[in-house]
């Protein structure tokens, strides 16, 4: 009872948010955006024929009744039908998102407990060569351009002038088979890149844990380093840890695998984003920008959940 | 004594020599080796570009110098592109719009957020605090191709700066961690007594704030824009491989866009040359930032 | 006088910093005999947790190191045991407990399963074993209700609390040696008294030896038998408590002495402060590290650094403050 009320609040909250990211997108993208009118009319229309176009579109009303509309939208999680394709967006949704998640997936998992991984061994041997060794990985790693990760990778593993094991782009799963051929590559750029940055990160918060004076008394009592490491720091770390998983997963899900997506032509969330993006597809972006924000305020809750069951100190007020 | 001021000065130096941040700071990064090196390699683009920009070279970025697909030769360094254009001028060319976008976005978004993170954190817990911190939580909050994708829409009538769009979308969501940063510092440095002094004195409080303040957080903003830059030239690239870029010009980005094709077809004199160009730029840069860091940070705990 | 439970022979500490190597403390030799209490007195940043921290291998290295010395215990050096053998005596024969018991303990678990975890370990205890004796030792600390407390997490406890969870846990294998670095310093007045009362009482009821780490010494008088006195990384003085009292023969120990009001019968308008200020260890004088300060110095302090004796009762200076 105590945790629904405090949701509601929560929730409650992220209003401002969804506003904010709500019409701020509404604004660039509908009220200065392009007029579409005459991309749909034929040739030499006539003055009625402008006139049903730009009320199917919505362009007669107001602005004010246009956001309105929009946020009745968004409220009863309905937004209507693609502009290029005339796909109800619902359903595009629940056809790509699975996709775009099974495409993430492996590689978010992947990134972030080599990540932790790394980072504790980084932090374990701190100043030491195993330290240098994976730090200075990782400072390369996170100088390596995403775009040229992925077409190296795609060279070197998926074309005839390298290795040739994997397809080269597309996404057509019908078996786990297809499913490990397909997202291999995809998987293993995104780890590549995520992995520097995420064990810089991760060892930083570790790092800072070990100064701790809680550390310090766990070793005057002779507590191993397997255990203080892998148990007592990582425990104390988890805030951190759980707030940088969590805040990226709307990104994720949503429109993180864009370029992979595109790249690959895998044909999820992201791609579909792109292709909006690139048609001006205004419902799409209008349905993504909505979600994300969505998705935000609700990670936030649940993250918040999180910490009590991490740290004992935080009390849900 | 406690133990984090122990940490931050172990033997008592602050007081036995009373140097500056700056100096201290410039006296460890001469020391560090890595940064030194990373410095000069950064220094060396910046020269390339400079030479770009003054017109020394690669001024043939654009000229069909040759046949399709030249190899690596004396005429052509890295060889020619599909249309004949050289490469290794289109590379080097390349590196100026690199500089021009890390520069204006690294500087136009550090400045932004240091004047609104200056104004949050002195008035923090004030509405205009509570708005700005509401503004941040919103930039943050929308994916950003779509934030560029949409501001490309919005200007896209206004020619003159369409084709900053990119820019301008970039300065608009990279403002927000230095806003963070300066914010927090603020919040720290306004219980100063030096401060006080000043309210006193009946000083104008945004003269407190941008003359007594915000030149007391330059060893954050000058991290934080070297991060920015690095920021900027990694999401040109993208962007511009997007279609969502840099136009009517040549970038790293513009160039891998025309190598994704190629490379399928065993040409890989486009994308090698962009990649190691880029890669170069970005790890000096990285580098330097680092030890930037390292030398003004006052507390070098986490390292 | 029995067999010394502890042999601190020439240690020295370096800490390399950013300008270059500090000895953070300097040919320090001292014993510890069974059962008695000890107080380790010196102004801040003399070396005093440092010595209490490499006693039982926890000087952070890098960038810490033992650069010399022997520390003998139960037959063995711990200057330099295998980080496995330490890890044996940590918390089971020599215990430590800190100044900061806001922080000192780990935030994320219950006290009865930070203290569960070192029966366990040193012990051999089962879960259920542990948690028994973790509760029966918190009572002997007198914490109230300890059945209920030892679920609790450390911010659900007061700082005095703490420190108690902290004493309790620290004595829970009955070790033979507790250094307690400052362990009231940041407590309110009243809990500090309590505090040390119950180290005093525990100290007899467990048999053990207790080193005391403190600035104050007020509480040097109080609870301890012996005392040595730190001053820049090096013993300037150590006596047994009413000798030192009475009559300090360091010139160091008489100022810090005379620095404190309630031992002085007369009452001075300006507390006497000693003047100028601790060298620092980058820039060490060759003589003696106080001559600089000290009022007694010859010309010889100056060159040359006085040791300290083998004697219970030596002060390291050439000349000392007359009987
Ligand atoms: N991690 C470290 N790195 C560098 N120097 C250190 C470190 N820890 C301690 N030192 C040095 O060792 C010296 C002694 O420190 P120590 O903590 O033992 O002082 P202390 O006598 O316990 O002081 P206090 O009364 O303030 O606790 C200090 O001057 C400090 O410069
Ligand atoms: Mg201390």
């Amino acid at each position: 009872m105590e945790l629904f009320s405090y949701s509601l609040r929560k929730l409650a909250t992220g209003i401002p948010l969804i506003i904010g990211v709500t019409l701020v997108s509404f604004l660039l993208m509908v009220y200065f955006g392009p007029d579409k009118t005459f991309e749909l009319v034929g040739k030499n229309p006539t003055q009625e024929q402008i006139d049903e176009i730009r009320a199917q579109l919505g362009y007669d009303q107001p602005m004010v009744v246009r956001y309105l509309d929009y946020l009745r939208e968004i409220v009863t999680l309905d937004f209507g039908n693609s502009e290029s394709t005339g796909e109800r967006i619902n359903a595009l949704l629940a056809r790509t998102i699975p996709v775009s998640i099974a495409v993430a997936l492996p590689g978010f998992i992947l990134g972030n407990l080599l990540g932790v991984g790394l980072g504790l061994l980084a932090a374990f041997y701190r100043g030491r060569w195993p330290d240098k060794m994976i730090m200075g990985s990782a400072a390369i790693g996170m100088s390596i351009s995403f775009l040229i990760v992925i077409i190296a990778f795609q060279i070197i593993l998926s074309s005839s002038y390298g290795l040739n094991l994997f397809p080269v782009r597309g996404w057509s799963v019908d078996s786990f088979g297809d499913y490990v051929s397909y997202v291999t590559v995809p998987t293993l750029a995104t780890v590549f890149v995520a992995l520097g940055y995420n064990t810089r990160f991760y060892r930083s918060v570790i790092v800072e844990e070990t100064t701790r004076d809680h550390v310090r008394t766990a070793r005057a009592f002779g507590v191993p380093s397997l255990q203080l490491y892998c148990k007592l720091i990582l425990k104390n770390c988890l805030i951190p840890i759980i707030t940088r998983i969590m805040f990226s997963i709307p990104f994720v899900v949503i429109s993180g695998s864009l370029l992979i997506e595109s790249y690959f032509g895998i044909p999820g969330i992201g791609k579909v984003t792109y292709d909006a993006i690139i048609t001006g597809d205004q419902p799409i972006l209008k349905a993504v920008v909505a979600l994300t924000a969505i998705m935000l305020v609700v990670v936030q809750l649940l993250t918040d959940i999180m910490y009590r069951w991490v740290d004992p100190r935080v009390s849900l007020k | 004594m406690n133990a984090a001021a122990e940490e931050l000065d172990p033997v008592g130096l602050s007081d036995a020599a009373p140097e500056s941040l700056w100096t201290k700071g410039l006296y460890k990064f001469r020391r560090d080796r890595v940064g030194m090196w990373s410095f000069a390699v950064v220094l060396l683009y910046v020269g390339i570009a400079l030479g770009v920009w003054l017109g020394f070279w690669a001024t043939g970025w654009a000229d069909l110098a040759g046949g399709k697909w030249e190899p690596v030769s004396g005429a052509h360094w890295f060889g020619t592109n599909i249309i004949g254009q050289d490469i290794f001028d289109r590379a080097i060319y390349s590196t100026k719009t690199s500089f021009e976008v890390g520069l204006v976005v690294a500087v136009l978004a550090t400045a932004l957020g240091a004047i609104l993170g200056a104004i949050a954190g002195f008035f923090s817990g004030s509405w205009l605090d509570e708005l700005i911190l509401w503004l941040m939580g919103v930039l943050d909050s929308i994916p950003f191709l779509l934030f560029v994708a949409a501001i490309a829409y919005t200007l896209q009538s206004i020619p003159e700066i369409s084709k900053y769009s990119m820019h301008i979308a970039m300065i608009v969501t990279f403002w927000i961690t230095a806003g963070r940063l300066v914010r927090g510092e603020v919040i720290k440095l306004k219980e100063m007594e030096y401060v006080d002094a000043a309210h006193a004195l009946g000083v104008p409080e945004y003269t407190i704030i941008f003359r007594h303040i915000l030149p007391n957080t330059a060893h954050i903003l000058l991290v934080q824009a070297t991060i920015t830059f690095v920021a900027a030239i990694k999401s040109e690239v993208i962007l511009s491989f997007l279609g969502l870029g840099v136009k009517d010009s040549m970038s790293w980005g513009l160039m891998i866009s025309e190598s994704s094709q190629e490379v399928l077809a065993g040409f890989f004199n486009n994308f090698l040359a962009a990649s190691v160009l880029l890669f170069g730029l970005v790890m000096a840069f990285n580098l330097f930032s680092d030890a930037l860091q390292d030398a003004l940070d006052p507390r070098t705990v986490a390292d | 006088m029995a067999e010394p439970l502890l042999r601190v022979r020439d240690l020295a500490i370096e800490f390399d910093t950013q300008y270059g190597t500090v000895r953070a403390v300097d040919g320090v030799s001292f014993d510890i005999y069974p059962e008695e209490t000890v107080g380790l007195v010196g102004e801040s940043g003399c070396g005093k947790t440092v010595t209490g921290l490499s006693l039982l291998g926890l000087i952070p290295k890098p960038p810490g190191r033992i650069a010399a010395g022997s520390i003998e215990f139960g037959g063995r050096d711990l200057a330099t045991a295998s980080e496995e053998e330490l890890r044996t005596i940590r918390g089971s024969e020599i215990s430590m407990i800190f100044q900061e018991p806001m922080t000192a303990l780990n935030p994320v678990f219950t006290i009865g399963n930070q203290m569960a975890d070192v029966l366990a370990r040193h012990k051999g205890l089962t879960d259920s074993q542990a948690r028994t004796e973790a509760i029966e030792m918190l009572g002997r600390v007198g914490i109230p209700s300890p059945a209920r407390r030892v679920d609790e997490y450390p911010h659900q406890l007061s700082g005095g609390q703490r420190q108690r969870v902290m004493i309790a846990m620290a004595l829970s294998c009955n070790p033979k040696l507790l250094i307690a670095d400052e362990p009231t310093t940041a407590l309110d007045v009243t809990t500090q008294a309590q505090v040390l009362e119950q180290i005093n009482k525990l100290q007899e009821e467990f048999r053990m030896a207790v080193i005391l780490i403190t600035h104050d010494l007020g509480v040097v008088a109080e609870t301890c038998q012996r005392a040595l006195v730190m001053y820049c990384g090096k013993v300037a003085e150590q006596a047994p408590i009413e000798e030192l009292f009475a009559q300090p023969r360091h010139p160091y120990t008489a100022g810090l002495l005379s620095s404190i009001p309630r031992i002085r019968e007369d009452r001075p308008e300006h507390l006497p402060i000693i003047a100028g200020r601790v060298p620092d260890l980058l820039h060490l004088p060759a003589g003696c590290r106080f001559a600089a300060r000290c009022e007694r110095a010859l010309d010889r302090c100056q060159t040359e650094q006085p040791e300290l004796g083998e004697k219970t009762a030596s002060a390291a200076c050439f000349n000392p403050v007359p009987v």
